[in-house]
């Protein structure tokens, strides 16, 4: 099997395990639509500035819980066999690429309800749209690769928080800025400079990440 | 001799130290008042000095107003009180060059005793009007030249920085040394990774223990110049803020390895965090800081690092003092290193 067929395949397989148990899904639909409540309820009045912040900060949020399960959620037993069958790399790549359309449908959910509850500050929607991909790209390298080594832990959870927080603070600063521009907030004529510098970001990232998984999957 | 770099490096602190502390500040201008002259009018300005020595002089003291390289205001008369202040009294042009309302003069006094020094934006001049015919321009007839050098060993006056411009040789270099003992951390991280041998896994370790510490410090000499020269410990600056969180993904480091109990796995993972958070702190630090406004130089408008703020006199105790700290730092890590060595000697043996 070649690379490409292997990823495919894992990645039916993740959607598949995703159908089979729908509390994981449902619950992390649910958590969006309650905290984008919560926060509306907590602030009278959004506006545009409030709400780039807490977009961000709630799509950090969710995606930490989103993929947090990713690699915890396999046992050792099944992990292994996984690895016999499959290269390391088609697994992490897999589960990157099925964290990234998790995200994008999480980020996607977040910016409807947050609009349809409070307001759509958006102006230039193409460039709010990238911004979305581009983080959930980030967010789910960073994310993935964080879980795979705080799922080896034991108290998986809390290490989750405390290794990937500080972690993504480059991607979320340099999203908050694309989405500040494109929400009118400030005009930036570098802004593909900073797109660019977030590709970089999520390149680098990537690339380490296929260098370093070799040695964090064996046990 | 082996160990030469650890006797180096002492002794390129305590050069650090001494010569740090006891070379003395140019004599500068500290401060001018009153802010604000009237066009058109006399002004009395009252000029306080820094380490200067107004009543030494052998030749007269001269005093402008400068608006730009090309137009300077000489002083009429100067009347030196002690060897820190001088009374200079300026004529005050109805003409300014330049069409705006307020205009910024700085101040330059030139004493043979003392050397040049300049106050910028010292003066500022309301009610002037910028004529359109000029007959007599009074800022072309004297200008700024001539300057005196006294040939001393100084480091550079600033009003904003006074004394603590020596905070240079300890804030610098610890995150200089800092940042080349990380890398170094992270390329034994690698080299374990590649031989699993657990020596590599400890050098990476101490070098760890060791950079945190630096950028603690680092933090801490960064603040205290904070409070003094922006007026407050912790200025929710962007270089501030990164490097607190650089220190937060180096500290997870240390309570991700706390939680293996297996030594062999919490050796390769936190290894391999270990370089993913290397590679964190490079955007941290040199990426996202040139993204916002900063209030260190070479940021947000400020003017970089180098230049007339780090002359030659300050690089002779500046890189000495990098090369001193990471000299020291590199033996810490090595006790560390010995000392992780041992603990797991006596482990196997009881």
């Amino acid at each position: 099997m070649t690379l490409l067929t292997e990823v495919q395949t894992l990645i039916r397989k993740e959607f598949l395990v995703e159908w089979r148990q729908k509390y994981a899904l449902g619950g992390i639909l649910l958590y969006v639509v309650s905290t984008v409540f919560i926060v509306y309820f907590s602030f009278s009045g959004i506006d545009a500035k409030a709400w780039n912040t807490l977009f961000w900060i709630i799509m950090l949020f969710a995606s930490v819980n989103a993929v947090t399960k990713s690699f915890a959620q396999e046992n050792s037993q099944r992990e292994l066999y996984y690895y016999s069958l499959a290269r390391p790399a088609a697994i992490l790549l897999a589960k990157m690429i099925y964290n990234m359309l998790l995200l994008l449908l999480i980020s996607g959910l977040t910016y409807i309800a947050f609009s349809i509850l409070a307001i759509d500050p958006v102006k230039n929607s193409s460039q709010f749209f990238l911004a979305l991909l581009l983080g959930s790209i980030g967010f789910s390298i960073a994310f993935t690769f964080i879980s795979a080594i705080a799922g080896k832990a034991a108290n998986s959870s809390t290490l989750m928080a405390i290794l990937s927080f500080p972690a993504v603070i480059p991607i979320l600063m340099t999203l908050l800025k694309i989405s500040a521009n494109s929400l009118g907030l400030m005009t930036d004529t570098g802004i593909w400079k900073d797109i660019g510098i977030l590709l970089a970001i999520d390149l680098i990232m990537l690339t380490l990440t296929f260098i370093l998984f070799p040695f964090l999957w064996r046990d | 001799m082996k160990n030469w770099w650890k006797i180096l490096g002492v002794i390129l602190l305590l050069y650090s130290f001494t010569v740090g502390m006891l070379i003395p500040l140019k004599p500068g201008v500290y401060s001018a008042s009153p802010f604000t002259l009237e066009a058109g009018k006399k002004g009395e300005v009252t000029i306080y000095g820094y380490n200067t020595n107004y009543t030494k002089v052998k030749t007269p003291i001269r005093v402008w107003l400068t608006q730009d390289d090309a137009n300077a205001l000489a002083a009429e008369s100067i009347k030196v009180v002690s060897d820190n202040q001088l009374i200079a009294t300026f004529s005050m042009p109805t003409y300014y060059p330049g069409n705006s309302e307020a205009t910024s003069l700085s101040l330059w006094v030139d004493s043979d005793a003392d050397g040049a020094a300049t106050l910028p934006d010292a003066i500022s001049v309301t009610d002037n009007h910028p004529a359109k015919d000029v007959v007599d321009n009074v800022w072309t007839q004297q200008p700024v030249d001539n300057l005196s050098y006294t040939g001393k060993m100084t480091f550079p006056y600033r009003a904003m920085l006074g004394e603590t411009v020596r905070n240079t040789y300890y804030h610098v270099p610890f995150w200089f040394a800092m940042m080349l003992i990380l890398l170094s951390s992270m390329i034994f991280s690698w080299r374990y990774l590649q031989t699993l041998d657990i020596r590599h896994d400890h050098t990476a370790v101490a070098l760890t223990q060791v950079g945190v510490l630096y950028g603690i410090l680092g933090l801490i000499t960064g603040s205290i110049w904070a409070r003094y020269t922006w007026g407050d410990w912790w200025n929710f600056d962007i270089k501030q803020n990164m490097s607190a969180i650089a220190m937060l993904i180096y500290l997870a480091f240390f309570v991700l390895r706390s939680s293996f109990d297996d030594e062999e796995k919490k050796a390769r993972i936190s290894n391999v965090y270990n370089i993913f958070a290397f590679s964190t702190l490079i955007p941290l630090l040199f990426v996202i800081p040139r993204l916002y406004d900063s209030l260190h130089p070479g940021n947000g408008g400020n003017p970089g690092f180098g230049g007339d703020d780090l002359d030659s006199t300050m690089r002779m105790v500046l890189y000495p003092a990098v090369f001193g700290w990471l000299f020291l730092g590199l033996w810490m890590a090595q006790l560390l290193k010995r000392m992780a060595a041992l603990r797991d000697k006596l482990y196997f043996e009881e």
